[in-house]
């Protein structure tokens, strides 16, 4: 199949009703945009990307930018897991994703997992830009391979960058660049076992202080750490809050996800906006 | 009569350097597990076994791909002068820890040590830097610290190494003994296992790009994040 060079890029607004509405677009494949869904409830327009082939292939380099405007409020989905596949000799793929929240906005970014395949080779670079008094709900999740095929931790390159900067400054720098032997054996290690998934989660709060008391969600999310799941969430510099899950298979991620999202709207409404379409 | 000079001047900065790695030099060290307790608590380490496991799977990855290479940025860039690019290995250095603990476990030892260097080893570097740090709110980090230890006291860059991997290694194996059932020879075979080891240094580990550097480790995060609110501990880290 041939290699791509696609693009995503999105701009979401308010409306002079009050509404958020996509006030500029442009994507080429392999991306598609399905039509956005407006929920009264939570007041947030729900967009789904959506990629048609069969996933990441080598040589395609994705560019995704998403930019929310002041007032605007938006959650970017993906209907299915992106499955990064097998590529031969040196060829790799690379995606790019930078996401902009203005103050007075709210982003939420919960994709479905990233499946590295055997043999793929795969570097994604994320920048989280948050203007100050602006809100992100961001979830990263990866699984560990083809788990169904009893594959896992077999991909040949993986590489995530995750940059975070609020008000212009840096609050968060992550780099996985580990091979799949050196993350079996620290799931062996921790007794995680060997179809461990992890999610990384970033909360950045429009009037989060770091000395501020640890907030009562703080503590009930932290309560999800049981039955080999772990559950942590630790105050960042300056704002926000970084989450990290692992979990022993895909089940126990998707439920744990969905209890921190549950308890997260008690106190942030626009979290209770369904990931899936209606 | 001897001629010979009281004390070679070559070995000044090893002196420097044993100082600055001496358990009494007081930069409250001892205070830290460095995400030991967390793991301990975790049930992940229990035994010297899984001791060594733990130096050898979590601690050197995490020296080789982020504290090492932000020293060599850092030795290099007090070598010319490059404040804008020390600033920026400082915020770095803050920004790869999520977790609130070992991030501010490691800018409480980098603060005191690189205050301590400028009082010991009195010069316009060391001014500088402080002042740059207060003036600016630099995050402070044990890296940039040793670092400016090693130029105040003209050691060489390998020197800086020694120190960064001694101080974590010593460090945690220190931390264990008071959390384990580890004595001290048992200790001490394992601190020079993977002293050897954390040693074998490449240039891709040392001169790492800085958009590079970082490591990932969501068990040692989860277990560090779990510590802040543990019920009872022994250290702040």
């Amino acid at each position: 199949m041939k290699a791509l060079t696609g693009h995503l890029h999105l701009r979401a607004g308010l409306t002079s009703s009050g509404d958020t509405a996509i006030v500029a677009q442009s994507f080429c494949a392999p991306f598609h945009l399905s039509k956005p869904h407006w929920d009264p409830d939570t007041q947030v327009l729900h967009a789904q990307v959506v990629n048609p082939t069969a996933g990441i292939l080598a040589g395609d380099a994705l560019d995704l930018a998403i930019e929310v405007e002041s007032g605007a409020a938006l959650l970017l989905t993906t209907p299915s897991a992106s499955r990064v596949f097998k590529m031969e000799g040196a060829e790799q793929a690379t995606g790019r994703q930078h996401f902009r929240v203005a103050a007075g906005a709210w982003l939420e970014v919960f994709p479905e997992p990233l499946v590295p395949h055997a043999g793929s080779a795969y570097t994604q670079e994320t920048l989280l830009e948050v203007a100050a008094g602006g809100g992100l709900f961001f979830v990263d999740q990866l699984m560990p391979g083809r788990l169904a095929h009893g594959e896992a931790w077999k991909w040949r390159q993986l590489v995530l960058g995750l940059r975070v900067e609020v008000a212009g400054t840096l609050l968060l720098r992550e780099r996985w660049e580990q091979s799949g032997e050196s993350l079996a054996a620290l799931a062996s290690f921790t007794d995680t076992g060997p179809t461990t998934c992890f999610a990384n989660g970033v909360l950045i709060l429009p009037a989060a202080a770091e000395n501020a008391e640890v907030p009562t969600w703080v503590t009930v999310i932290r309560q999800l750490h049981q039955n080999g799941i772990w559950v942590g969430m630790s105050q960042l510099r300056q704002a926000g809050w970084s989450l990290r899950v692992i979990a022993p298979d895909p089940l126990a991620m998707r439920t744990t996800l969905e209890d921190v999202r549950k308890i997260l709207k008690t106190t942030f409404p626009r979290l209770g906006c369904g990931l899936r379409r209606p | 009569m001897n001629s010979d000079p009281a004390i070679n001047t070559q070995v000044n900065w090893l002196l420097g350097l044993i100082q600055a790695a001496d358990n009494f030099y007081p930069t409250g060290a001892y205070a830290h597990s460095y995400g030991l307790e967390g793991l301990v608590e975790a049930g992940v380490v229990h035994d010297r076994a899984t001791l060594r496991r733990f130096l050898l799977n979590m601690v050197l990855p995490q020296l080789h791909q982020i504290e090492i290479p932000l020293a060599t940025h850092a030795w290099e860039a007090l070598g010319t002068e490059d404040w804008s690019t020390l600033r920026e290995i400082c915020i770095l250095s803050a920004a790869l820890r999520a977790p609130r603990e070992l991030r501010e476990a490691a800018e409480a030892m980098g603060r005191q040590r690189a205050h301590l260097a400028q009082q010991l080893h009195p010069s316009p570097l060391a001014d500088t830097f402080w002042e740059k740090s207060q003036e600016e709110k630099w995050p402070h980090c044990l890296a940039v610290a040793t670092a400016l230890e090693a130029r105040l006291t003209q050691a060489p860059v390998t020197a800086v190494y020694a120190a960064v991997i001694y101080a974590a290694v010593a460090g945690v194996i220190a931390a264990a003994m008071k959390l384990l059932r580890l004595g001290q020879n048992g200790a001490q075979t394992l601190l020079t296992e993977v002293l050897a080891t954390g040693s074998h240094l490449t240039p891709a580990t040392t001169h790492r790009p800085l958009q590079a550097i970082g490591w990932f480790n969501p068990w040692m995060d989860i277990a560090s994040a779990r510590h802040e609110t543990a019920a009872a501990r022994l250290f702040i880290s």
